[in-house]
């Protein structure tokens, strides 16, 4: 006997919806029916955005950060100094660091890290392009943020190898105590590279 | 820390069964099969969360199960271990523990197996790990600096072995390496100086006051390990892999001035595992001020009565030992404990 189903229609929106990230079959399969069951104009003003955002939005010529324009808003700020810029793996981290208000300056980002296990060589990341903003905005500063890690490390080193020729201070973000938190909330390694990266008072 | 009790539900043999455990020697009896190993290696998993017997737990579960359950008492906690292939479930006090920090902290386990003799006898490999052990034990750096090394190094063969030679990224794979491959020497270095003088004291125990051993750390890296890479470079290139660093680590065994694996007797060897075993729960007792669960199983037959008694004065008195044996013929009056038959 066939076993009846859900319409073909209704089989295909629940595929592609599982496609997103973080939607496994059961999530799928409620979005799916509340798209077709709302009574609202929800979902359609859902697909109307996701078009819009698809076709507005895109990486920033300069930085690399989400825009709606050639630049983003941080590289469109004038107000910021050009002589400073922190150079990050993911467009996404950017994001907490202007969250410090900490950072007045430019970001470049990579769009990954060289990581030969993953198959992502450096012709894979933006660094060309970073080469190329140092030689035309001639920063006094670069800040490396990039990950504590293996990957992290062997970028920040081979950049440290490319950079080195041009007259600018390379410098490379601190790791230690997360702020706020006691001793007694630390993990030992944390504290252990804390206390060993101590300042001088 | 002592194990009060342990239950085992669908783990390798056993589909349901319960034990008691006494501080001191406790005999586990039986003929072969029985699962002997089994209860050792249960109470092992409780304890550690991994299997002295294998690296990966799925061949502990009950043929046909989907999933085992361990739970027991030690040092008036309750713990407790679920396991299935889609997820392990790790209880302390009744509460699920995300961070398993707590829960390891409360006990350490030295296992003793015939199959030690592979330390002994086997590849450097074998004597590599059992150093790894210890270190990740005792030094929070030490499994980062392992874990960022085997990364780095992983990373830095599939560079030589890519198509197109990488020099930059060779380079900058390189800096990792060294960091981690320096701290990972001189953390090994200090486990080997704090094992040694222990061990020696054990062979020379055991083996009647005659034998003398010795460990020397053979480090695969020298002082200056971005020198030896930047030499080894024309050789990397033709075997298309890092040739020098902690991976070619050795632990070197001496009995009597000579190397243990081709020159040292049958006795001799076995007494040289045994040696290596004991300064590990040493260190271990020291470390945490507590010593280990020692769980040895079915080495007694194999020593004769002087070595049989020599060993069982050099465990820790303190400790709690669960024995394994086929039978209990070897034993003497003096040594009491519970029997347990399967």
């Amino acid at each position: 006997m066939k076993r009846t189903e859900y319409p073909a229609a209704l089989r295909d929106l629940i595929v592609q919806l599982r496609q997103m990230p973080g939607v496994g079959p059961r999530s799928a399969e409620r979005i799916a029916l509340w798209m077709v069951q709302a009574r609202s104009d929800h979902p359609a003003n859902i697909a109307r955005a996701i078009t819009e955002t698809r076709a507005a939005v895109r990486p920033c010529r300069r930085c690399g950060f989400f825009a709606t324009a050639e630049l983003c808003e941080i590289c469109a700020d004038e107000s910021r100094a050009a002589d400073q810029l922190c150079i990050v793996e993911q467009p996404t981290d950017i994001l907490p660091l202007e969250k410090t208000s900490a950072f007045r300056g430019l970001y470049h980002s990579l769009g990954g890290r060289i990581s030969p296990l993953d198959r992502v060589a450096p012709e894979d990341l933006r660094i060309a392009a970073l080469v190329e903003r140092v030689e035309k905005e001639k920063p006094n500063e670069i800040i490396f943020a990039l990950a504590a890690d293996v990957e992290g490390e062997a970028t920040t080193s081979y950049l440290v190898e490319l950079l080195k020729k041009y007259p600018v201070t390379l410098t490379r973000i601190a790791h230690g105590l997360p702020a706020g938190g006691g001793l007694e909330s630390a993990d030992e390694l944390t504290l252990y590279r804390a206390l060993s990266g101590r300042t001088k008072l | 820390m002592n194990l009060r009790d342990l239950q085992l539900r669908n783990f390798r043999c056993f589909a349901s069964y319960a034990a008691e455990f006494a501080p001191g020697f406790n005999f586990i009896v039986g003929p072969n099969g029985r699962g002997k190993t089994t209860l050792l290696e249960a109470a092992c998993v409780l304890l550690r969360l991994q299997s002295q017997r294998s690296t990966n737990l799925a061949p502990a579960l009950r043929l046909g199960e989907r999933s085992f359950v361990l739970v027991g008492h030690a040092s008036d906690h309750r713990l407790q271990f679920y396991y299935s292939a889609l997820r392990r479930k790790v209880a302390f006090d009744g509460v699920e523990q995300r961070d398993l920090a707590e829960y390891l902290s409360l006990a350490r386990v030295v296992s003793f197996a015939n199959h030690d003799l592979d330390l002994v006898r086997g590849p450097a490999e074998l004597r590599r790990r059992y150093l790894d052990f210890i270190g990740a034990q005792i030094d929070v750096r030490y499994r980062p600096a392992l874990r960022a090394y085997e990364r780095a190094l992983r990373s830095r063969n599939a560079l030589l072995k890519s198509a197109h030679p990488r020099p930059r990224e060779l380079a900058a794979y390189t800096e990792p390496l060294v960091r981690s491959g320096n701290l990972l020497r001189e953390l090994r270095s200090a486990i080997v100086r704090r094992l040694a003088p222990r061990a020696a004291e054990s062979q020379r125990q055991i083996g009647g006051g005659q034998e003398m051993l010795g460990l020397e750390y053979a480090p695969g890296s020298e002082e200056d390990f971005a020198a030896q890479l930047a030499r080894a470079r024309a050789e990397e290139t033709r075997l298309r892999l890092t040739t020098v660093g902690p991976h070619r680590d050795d632990l070197r065994l001496l009995v009597e001035g000579r190397p243990a694996a081709p020159f040292a007797s049958e006795g001799q060897q076995r007494t040289t595992a045994l040696a290596l075993k004991l300064a590990q729960a040493q260190i271990f007792a020291e470390n945490f001020g507590a010593p280990p669960l020692l769980l040895i199983d079915d080495i007694f037959g194999e020593l004769d009565a002087a070595r049989r008694n020599a060993l069982l004065g050099c465990l820790p008195n303190e400790a709690q030992k669960l024995v394994t044996a086929t039978s209990l013929a070897w034993r003497e009056g003096n040594l009491e404990g519970p029997i347990l038959r399967l």
